[in-house]
């Protein structure tokens, strides 16, 4: 473990418990109005450090883009303007100061290097964060390969190893021709079903062409077999009325003809007994 | 009780059966009585100098219509016959010709094929004569269905005759499935040329009445049917003489017929198979055509020159 490891590590637990420190406070407040200018400006910044901590880790929770955006374009500001303090911290970690032991002032520019290292580490949507040089170095390459976008170096070309093939690219090329290979299958069961399609909707063309004619003639024919219905129905009934007037009249007369004979018939049978021999 | 029900049923159908055998027994007597008075009437005798066929033709209709009840097919067919003579000199063509078709189906159930083919025929014309083409042509397709298995050239003749009567009368589209039905007879009886050109007969016929499909689908299958026959030069010069219609010529058969042809060109067996089999056009023809175009390429393959045109 590194001297800034050891110093980052006492500093997190110093902030942790400084509530308990009376001396640090006593002497934060001394400091304001103190003569130490490094401590003084060491303090803004890790204030302005934590304050940009907490900016990223709110963008990092944050849902809206365009406020991930704002949130992360103000990091970035403030990387910027602690990374440019930081050169005046380094000068100011070399005065001499009254009443510092030899060990603080030796740490101090350790400090400053720490400080800087936090600085960069803060994350703003842009950097992740280095892990070193030990991503791209697979297959055994010498050195690590990294994949640049139109950022063709003649270096990169002249190298040896620029163009095989990676075990990672010959999967790549296997998988796209695998399925390259399927989609090619399945266009061609589209294919042949489509053209089954296209024959089935060409013969029920052909057929329904040929079946119009046959049934506008249907049409016509049963045209004139209602009209000729038709026709015959009225006459029919034309006919029915005038053999029912005949036949009326006739049976009229018939019937009359009949009643005057029964009224006479009573009427010659009812006057014959009133001339009866009572006279 | 159930077996009281059941005694009852079969007394019943002992029953039934004795009464329909006394009901056949009664048809046969008033069809022999029919037939007897109505031959009576059309015999000319020294008191009849003219046959009565106003009351005979009824009388052989009935009689006719007894025996066929009955069973009796070569009574019944005389008396059809017989009936359509009434009817014919009662100026009556339509129901005679309907006689005579029920007289050429009992022919055909006593396997009378002469007179099959006869009777048929006399259908049609008797069908033509009252002015039904299409009924004349049906007329004709039956007859020849019936006797394609043991009269086939007979029925290749009156299926012919079919199709020239539609064309004659502006009615191909309804000669299709004939067209079809002669070229199949033609290839069952392997005259492949002659089923060649009824194809290109029913293509033209298609070509008038605008059934595009139906044509393109005919010269495909009339090229199958030559190179099957082992013609390379006629399907080459069919296929030409067809590419020449633009309907043809945009059309995914002249497609496949393209690929046949490098096929047949490059004189490669394989090759030719490999084409056939994986064209979606050919599943698409008739059974008989899918038949032949399976068994390609007959005979010897040899890769075919292509004739350079000279350009002096």
């Amino acid at each position: 473990m590194s001297v800034i490891d050891i110093l980052t590590r006492v500093d997190v637990l110093c902030k942790k418990y400084e509530k308990y420190d009376l001396d640090k406070q006593r002497g934060a407040a001394d400091s304001m109005s103190g003569n130490d200018q490094f401590l003084r400006l060491y303090t803004v910044l890790e204030a302005d450090i934590e304050a940009a901590i907490q900016k990223s880790q709110d963008a990092q929770s944050e849902k809206n883009r365009a406020v991930v955006a704002t949130l992360n374009a103000e990091v970035r500001r403030s990387k910027s303007a602690l990374q440019a303090e930081i050169p005046k911290l380094e000068k100011l970690a070399e005065k001499k100061v009254k009443d510092l032991s030899k060990e603080e002032m030796a740490a101090r520019p350790d400090l400053v290097v720490a400080l800087a290292q936090k600085i960069q580490d803060i994350p703003d949507g842009v950097t992740v964060g280095r892990r070193g040089g030990t991503w791209g170095a697979k297959a055994g390459a010498s050195k690590p390969v990294e994949i640049k976008v139109d950022a063709m170096h003649p270096d990169d070309l002249m190298r040896p190893e620029h163009y095989e093939q990676t075990e990672e690219s010959l999967g790549f090329k296997q998988e796209y021709e695998a399925r390259r290979a399927k989609q090619d299958e399945g266009l061609d069961v589209i294919a042949a079903g489509l053209t089954t399609l296209k024959d089935m909707a060409g013969d029920i063309n052909e057929e329904l062409n040929k079946q119009m004619p046959l049934i506008d003639e249907v049409d016509t024919k049963v045209d004139k077999a209602a009209a000729d219905l038709k026709n015959t129905n009225v006459k029919l009934k034309e006919t029915l009325i005038k053999m029912r007037s005949n036949r009326n009249f006739c049976v009229d007369i018939i019937l009359i003809v009949i009643i005057l004979g029964i009224g006479g018939y009573l009427y010659t049978y009812i006057s014959t007994p009133f001339t009866s021999p009572f006279i | 009780m159930c077996v009281k029900i059941l005694k009852l049923g079969k007394l019943r159908k002992l029953e039934d059966g004795r009464a329909s055998v006394e009901e056949e027994r009664g048809r046969v007597k008033v069809a022999q009585r029919c037939m007897t008075k109505a031959n009576y009437l059309t015999t000319l005798s020294f008191t009849r100098w003219v046959k009565d066929w106003a009351n005979a033709t009824p009388l052989f209709e009935q009689a006719a219509l007894n025996f066929k009840l009955v069973k009796m097919p070569e009574e019944a067919k005389l008396a059809y016959q017989q009936a359509a003579m009434g009817q014919i000199k009662q100026s009556s063509p339509w129901t005679a010709a309907k006689h005579m078709e029920a007289a050429g189906v009992l022919a055909k159930e006593l396997s009378c094929w002469n007179e099959v083919v006869d009777f048929f025929k006399q259908a049609s014309a008797l069908y033509v004569e009252c002015g039904k083409v299409q009924p004349g042509a049906d007329a004709l397709i039956r007859g020849a269905r019936a006797v394609q298995e043991l009269k086939p050239n007979d029925a290749l003749t009156m299926y012919m005759d079919a199709c020239r009567l539609l064309e004659d009368d502006n009615r191909e589209q309804m000669a299709f499935d004939t067209y079809r039905a002669a070229s199949n007879l033609y290839i069952k009886l392997n005259k492949y040329r002659e089923a060649a050109v009824v194809l290109l007969r029913w293509g033209q016929a298609a070509n008038k009445c605008k059934a595009t499909q139906s044509q393109c689908k005919a010269y495909l299958s009339a090229i199958i049917v030559y190179l099957y026959a082992e013609s390379y030069e006629d399907a080459l010069a069919c296929y030409n003489n067809c590419a020449s219609m633009d309907v043809f010529s945009k059309s995914d058969q002249d497609q496949c017929a393209q690929l046949l042809f490098l096929a047949y060109r490059e004189g490669r067996a394989n090759e030719i198979k490999h084409v056939i089999s994986t064209s979606t056009i050919i599943p698409h023809l008739d059974h008989m055509i899918i038949r032949l175009a399976k068994q390609l390429p007959q005979g010897k393959v040899m890769s075919q020159e292509v004739p350079e045109m000279d350009i002096t």
